[in-house]
């Protein structure tokens, strides 16, 4: 006498199809969350476009993100740095980007720029120690020179995951690098 | 008792570290204490610490790193109250390490208990092994009400829902000290990482350092003979030491009292300072 393994299965049919649906929908919607519902290139106040500051008239990293090699955040420029340079370049004057930005200006408001780059809460990222160890702004951040609106999609870091922080951590032989407490606390 | 502790040490086994980088040891004088809570404020400031409430603190779910435990010692009035300051011991043979299942709790290279929120799946282990009690679960999403988040600490997790938390000797303090000693390519020197319960002590009761430098004000407080660890029977080596001058109950001085006044009588008669020997002053 032999035994079916589906006459076994046979009183709980129903529920192994309900849990094989739950786990493959779990797949599904994880697969999903990071291709599309995951806003990876978020649309910013402004369409200001790294690509020309950064990458056609070569405007060093720094020079806005001024904060990068004394603090834990790079920090964004104030409307003031912005409207610094623009006061002067009377040929954007008309564009409407440009109007926006010195329609904050004048109301005297910041830009609600929408961050891009964003750790969890229970990850302290610092950018001083990785700028003053030589790390450049490429390694983590991508090609921002080339990009017209600043995405986190890009390959080489898959989307600033652990992982990818302990190789690096690792190679580099970091003092106490992949000790927990380094960047959890 | 010490030979026990002695022959208990024995049994210790090694940890993974042969020696820490750093040692971070606090000592807690308690007869400096005054027991004014101070730390405790200090603390629920610096670590995002959240208010729960009359309900929750009677159910047992309060949430406090460090509280000052109170010792009612005699009858009124003949009363004394003792205080102590209990907090994680961050012990070097901690029984919750050994709870964890998922190694949320580990010790790290400086001596320090860590506990890492985003590990922790919240089986509350680690609270049930902890002998001092100073593990404490987020049994709900706390939040802060306008415009009170504003006060909220940036270098600080808010901990969620499910994950325990406990002390952790102010890291944040400790990771921004090491970080400014990087860059002049040194060591920490004494008294550059405080963590917030011993910055606000008035009295300087709470004195934080590194144990592995012999100059350290910790170290030299270690020396003090008054030092004892807090149920060192259970040999975690923990790493706060207090500092506490024995004294005998007061209600075995109840009889002893008596003696007292006698003899101080007896010294006035004899025209003898209050404090000459008893002995001298009986016979």
């Amino acid at each position: 006498m032999s035994i079916s393994v589906f006459e076994a299965a046979r009183p709980v049919f129903t529920g192994l199809l309900v849990a094989v649906m739950v786990i493959v929908g779990a797949f599904v919607g994880h697969w999903a969350h990071g291709a599309w519902l995951n806003d990876h290139t978020p649309v910013q106040p402004i369409e200001f476009s790294h690509e020309v500051h950064a990458g056609e008239n070569e405007i060093p990293c720094q020079y806005c993100h001024a904060w990068a090699d004394r603090s834990a955040t790079a920090g964004v420029p104030s409307v003031e740095t912005c409207v610094g340079c623009h006061k002067g370049l009377s040929e954007v004057r008309g564009q409407p980007e440009i109007e926006k930005l010195f329609g904050y200006w004048e109301r005297g408001e910041g830009i609600p720029w929408v961050k891009v780059h964003d750790t969890p809460d229970f990850v302290h990222f610092r950018h001083k120690p990785h700028i003053r160890a030589g790390v450049e702004c490429q390694t983590c951040h991508g090609p921002v020179e080339e990009m017209a609106r600043v995405t986190r999609r890009i390959d080489l870091n898959q989307d600033l995951r652990m992982p990818w922080c302990i190789d690096c951590h690792t190679e580099e032989q970091v003092a106490n690098g992949r000790d927990c407490l380094t960047c959890h606390y | 008792m010490s030979k026990i502790t002695d022959k208990l040490r024995e049994y210790r086994v090694d940890g993974y570290y042969t020696e820490f980088d750093y040692h971070w040891t606090m000592t807690v004088d308690l007869d400096r204490c005054t027991g004014c809570e101070a730390c405790v404020v200090a603390c629920q400031a610096e670590n995002n610490l959240p208010i729960v409430g009359e309900k929750r603190m009677r159910q047992g779910r309060e949430m406090k790193w460090i509280r000052v435990e109170r010792y009612w010692d005699g009858d009124y009035p003949n009363a004394r109250l003792n205080f102590i300051p209990m907090l994680c011991q961050q012990c070097d043979q901690a029984p919750c390490e050994i709870a964890c299942p998922v190694f949320a709790t580990y010790h790290n290279q400086d001596g320090l208990n860590a506990q890492v929120y985003n590990r922790c799946i919240g089986t509350r282990t680690c609270a049930v092994y902890c002998p001092y009690e100073v593990r404490f679960f987020n049994w709900f999403t706390y939040t802060w009400d306008e415009p009170l988040e504003q006060q909220l600490n940036p270098d600080v997790t808010v901990r969620e829902k499910g994950v325990m938390e406990k002390c952790t000797f102010c890291i944040q303090r400790i990771n921004r000290a090491k970080d400014a000693a990087r860059d002049e390519d040194r060591r920490v020197g004494d008294g550059e990482a405080q963590p917030a319960c011993a910055q606000a002590c008035p009295t300087d009761a709470i004195v934080f350092g590194d144990r592995n430098d012999p100059d350290s004000a910790v170290s030299q407080k270690m020396q003090d003979p008054r030092a004892y660890e807090v149920l060192k029977e259970l040999n975690t080596a923990p790493s706060v030491i207090y500092l506490k001058n024995a004294r005998a109950p007061l209600h075995a001085e109840k009889d002893e009292g008596h003696h007292r006044e006698e003899a101080a009588e007896a010294h006035a008669a004899a025209g003898e300072p209050r404090w000459a020997d008893s002995g001298k002053a009986a016979s």
